[in-house]
């Protein structure tokens, strides 16, 4: 029974509204420090739920998202930051039948109709939210596939098919009506939209690579990165020859110079890209993978020429490239064209960026200008009244769950236009975080090394696009959820009233945190939730949100209320486990009645023992137990400092006192986890139930 | 701050044996602040005596209550009148001796037993451990002695001291654990410059404003009888 349910409004309120960093960096805010909660809790469906509340795409980010988060947690400040995107991926692997029958095919409460032309990440999450509004919803999408670029230009050794098929199959299953193979402006006229529609959403995204004005382009052997990567997706295997360099140095470009590797190891593949290593738009960890594939990266380096021989690519004028950016941090590159060099290559990729194809708005009022499309960012809306538009056609270039954000964004102002035929500003809305883990505090929290993966071997990798990340095992994504910090959950003064401001918090505190201003006060910024000052507060004033001081009680009562004592196998043991120990769900699940009857141990959960005050571990005798154990981590395994300390003096307290009142101490026993829970604690229960005892005479 | 300590289990169970409902009353202060008489402490004795009273097959109502103070009738107010409406037989206080005779003179016919021994005005000297500061003898006289008081932390309360049993600024009484209160004030007059105070012999203490004349009163005009 894991009985640790949070409130994520009111937790808000703790920090005047400001979100933990995790979520703040997020563009879509997912309650993360929840669903990584939830993880650890063993309550994987409850996790996707929240998941799914703000990102359609679950699977799709568990596999390739960025990760904000991750590169805002709070944790880095101590060691490295919770594997955030591991845990996601984990969560949607893990729930694979809930997630379908949780599906729910949107009502239709409205007559007006909304057609969104492309089915992008971006077009198909505006989709769904106006599905889920009551709208009809029809998509209009060019290719026989959906998923925009997701589909197109991410290699499958990144993303699988099958990730983003859970992904569309759910999004589908609100009811959108989708016309895919439809290309806008051939196979149906943008007009002809205008009129069956009530409004318009423009998702069509950057899906054309620009080329670069240089002579050469015209040869044989040179590819755009877009319509690379398409065919690449779609089985069509483009034939580069042995020497390749890949133009640009962004994620794009990475992905296909990894992508060109993958049709035959044996080949040489470049990339030449205008920016040091350091100024490099693709993420870091991509640009080392890209290495460790046989990858090199040419920095500095702009293509001057393309060197053909009988109409084929034979090679790649480079010139250096001095700087990349002005000082207001402008793209204006600057040559110095007394340093070139050239390379010998059979085929050239470039990946220098890419264009909107907006070919269907021509001849329609919809105003286009300088092949972008106008559209103000605040309202969404074009020059033409009912039409909007969202996703990297406005914004530019971006990740999945940018485009994500500006799907419910753009479903916001279409749902308010179809409503009132009125322009909607969204407000500019700034997002608070709770900030850095302060130094101080870091300094005396615990290290616990980050779960990873090992990826598959780069020679091995690159021989055909299988997936080269394995997820996590349950073992490894529960243990990696217990480090989250779970930010701002932590100890309150509740009750005011009863505080003394006995200092009793302050010198227990294995943080440095608490603090007595007239009444103790824990700065929820900084607690770690280890929930020890809850336990020795004296005036019971302070309660935990991560852990409410009262649900032990609560839960005690509730399960042995609906036990029949009598019935209950002797003697009965109550068990206070600590939640960090699982490394599965099956000690985590509700348990039945029956089997605390035949079995004769109830177990409560606990995230972290140390939170156990002496009233907890009195009231298991209260409610009838005969034994109550309860079982730490193993030796200095405990997350917080302390702990083992503080709780061994409490423990000695209270058997001390089980004498006075004639108990007898050896019905309370604290046991140290050898190894995982699930082995060590049936181990635990069944010896310690099997020693004999006498009940000491009383008096 | 008044510190207590709490009393052996057995003997408060003693106290209410013959009662069927009880009320366990803590105070939210002093007794709160050293750890003997607050909320938790309230709730570990009555969970106790239900348990060694279920043991003994004679299951009791135990009640638990915690007020602010126990030493003022506004707050003591609530605890009568429950007293009076839920037909509670027996009060338990871990307050100090002051909150149990101050619930006494109000409680009527209805006993109450102190769950606490109140052992002295004491000061926290580190975490867990609390020490004796003034003894409440009605004249203070520490302005002649650096602010520290020979009458409370003297084992002896000798005014003009230290006495032979002081060695190297420890107390023979228990050595371990009690400091010479002579030394200490030596060494502060020293350091305040002030040594030569120590030529003056304090005159024989007038204990008539510590014990004679029976019990103490102290009245503030300006709140004191307003009608």
């Amino acid at each position: 029974m894991a009985m640790d349910k949070s409130s994520p409004a009111s937790l808000q309120v703790l920090t005047a509204g400001a979100l933990p960093t995790c979520s703040a960096a997020c563009p879509v805010h997912t309650d993360t420090r929840e669903y990584v909660q939830r993880i650890s809790r063993g309550d994987y469906e409850g996790a996707l739920d929240v998941l799914l509340e703000v990102n359609p795409f679950p699977s799709v980010c568990g596999r390739i998202c960025h990760h904000p988060c991750e590169s805002q947690c709070r944790r880095t400040a101590i060691d490295q930051a919770v594997s955030l995107r591991m845990l996601k991926r984990f969560v949607v692997e893990n729930t694979r039948e809930y997630r379908i029958a949780r599906r729910r095919k949107a009502v239709v409460k409205s007559d007006k109709t909304a057609a969104v032309i492309g089915a992008g990440p971006s077009g198909l999450t505006a989709a769904m939210d106006l599905a889920l509004r009551g709208y009809r919803v029809r998509v209009y999408e060019k290719d026989t596939r959906l998923g925009g670029m997701l589909a197109h230009a991410i290699p499958r050794y990144r993303l699988p098919a099958e990730a983003l098929a859970e992904d569309i199959e759910d999004i589908l299953a609100t009811g959108i009506e989708v016309h895919s193979g439809c290309c806008v402006g051939v196979d149906i006229s943008f007009e002809e939209l205008k009129k069956e529609n009530d409004a318009i959403l423009i998702a069509v995204g950057l899906s054309e690579s620009h080329s670069l004005p240089i002579p050469g382009t015209g040869s044989k052997g040179v590819f755009l990165g877009v319509t690379f990567l398409w065919d690449v997706a779609n089985g069509l295997y483009p034939q580069l020859g042995e020497r390749v360099l890949v133009i640009g140095g962004g994620n794009v470009a990475i992905d296909i110079a990894r992508a060109a590797k993958r049709l035959g190891p044996s080949k040489k593949v470049s990339m030449a890209c205008l920016e040091n290593r350091e100024e490099m738009p693709a993420w870091k960890w991509e640009i080392e993978e890209g290495e460790e594939e046989g990858i090199e990266i040419l920095n500095s380096w702009g293509p001057k020429a393309i060197v053909e021989k009988d109409g084929a690519v034979a090679g790649v004028a480079l010139r250096r490239c001095s700087s990349v950016f002005d000082d207001q941090h402008r793209f204006s590159p600057v040559y110095d064209e007394s340093v070139t060099t050239r390379i010998e290559v059979d085929s050239v990729i470039f990946a220098i960026g890419q264009k909107a194809n907006l070919d269907f708005l021509t001849h329609t009022p919809v105003a286009v200008s300088g092949g972008r499309l106008l559209c103000d960012r605040e309202s969404m809306a074009t020059s033409e009244r009912g039409v909007f538009a969202c996703g990297e056609v406005v914004s530019g270039p971006g990740s999945a769950i940018q485009a994500v954000a500006t799907g419910h964004e753009a479903a916001k102002v279409v749902s308010h236009y179809l409503e009132t035929g009125e322009i909607l500003k969204l407000p500019h809305r700034k997002i608070q975080s709770i900030g850095e883990l302060p130094a101080a505090t870091a300094a005396l929290a615990r290290r616990f090394e980050r779960i990873g993966v090992d990826l598959a071997d780069p020679a091995e990798r690159i021989k055909d696009f299988s997936p080269i990340e394995p997820g996590y095992s349950e073992e490894e994504a529960l243990s990696e959820s217990r480090r989250c910090l779970a930010c701002a959950t932590g100890a309150h003064l509740e009750f005011p009233n009863h505080c003394a401001g006995c200092l009793t918090c302050v010198r227990i505190c294995p943080f440095g945190v608490a603090q007595v201003r007239r009444m103790a006060f824990m700065p929820a910024r900084q607690c770690q939730t280890c929930g020890l000052c809850a336990a020795e507060c004296p005036a019971f004033a302070i309660d935990v949100w991560r852990f409410p001081t009262s649900a032990v009680k609560k839960a005690l009562r509730a399960i042995v209320s609906g036990l029949d004592l009598e019935k209950v196998a002797r003697p009965f043991l109550v068990s206070f486990c600590c939640l960090n120990g699982t490394t599965g769900r099956k000690y985590l699940r509700e348990q039945p009645g029956e089997e605390i009857r035949d079995s004769g141990v109830l177990r409560v959960i606990v995230p972290c023992v140390g939170r156990l005050s002496m009233v907890d571990l009195l009231r298991p005798f209260e409610l009838g137990a005969d034994r109550v154990a309860v079982i730490s981590c193993p030796e200095d395994g405990c997350y917080y400092p302390r702990v083992e300390e503080w709780l061994g003096r409490r423990i000695k307290r209270t058997r001390k006192y089980l004498d006075q009142i004639g108990v007898g101490a050896d019905k309370l026993q604290l046991f140290k986890m050898d190894g995982g829970g699930d082995e060590s604690w049936p181990r635990i229960w069944e010896e310690f139930r099997a020693v004999n005892m006498e009940t000491p005479v009383t008096n | 701050m008044i510190v207590a300590d709490p009393k052996p289990f057995l003997q408060v169970k003693g106290y209410v044996e013959d009662f069927e409902k009880v009320l366990v009353v803590g105070c939210g202060t002093c007794t709160t602040v050293c750890l003997s008489g607050g909320e938790a402490e309230v709730q570990i004795l009555a969970s106790g005596l239900r348990i060694a009273f279920g043991k003994d097959g004679r299951p009791k109502t135990i009640l638990e209550d915690c007020v602010q103070r126990q030493c003022d009738v506004e707050f003591v107010l609530p605890i009568l009148s429950r007293v009076e409406s839920e037909g509670i037989d027996a009060v338990v206080s871990l307050a100090c001796g002051v909150g149990v005779n101050f619930l006494a003179d109000r409680l009527g016919k209805t006993p109450i037993f102190p769950g606490l021994d109140t052992t002295f005005y004491g000061a926290g000297m580190q975490p867990g451990l609390w020490a004796e500061m003034c003894a409440g003898c009605g004249s203070c006289i520490i302005a002649c002695t650096g602010g520290i008081c020979p009458v409370a932390r003297c084992s002896k309360h000798l005014l003009n001291g230290p006495c032979g049993g002081s060695e190297k600024g420890r107390c023979e009484v228990d050595p371990a654990n009690i400091e010479c209160v002579w030394q200490l004030i030596y060494d502060r007059l020293k350091r305040l410059g002030r040594l030569d105070d120590l030529r003056n012999l304090l005159p024989a203490k007038d204990w008539s404003t510590a014990a004679d004349g029976g019990v103490r009163r102290t009245i503030r005009e300006q709140l004191y009888d307003i009608k």
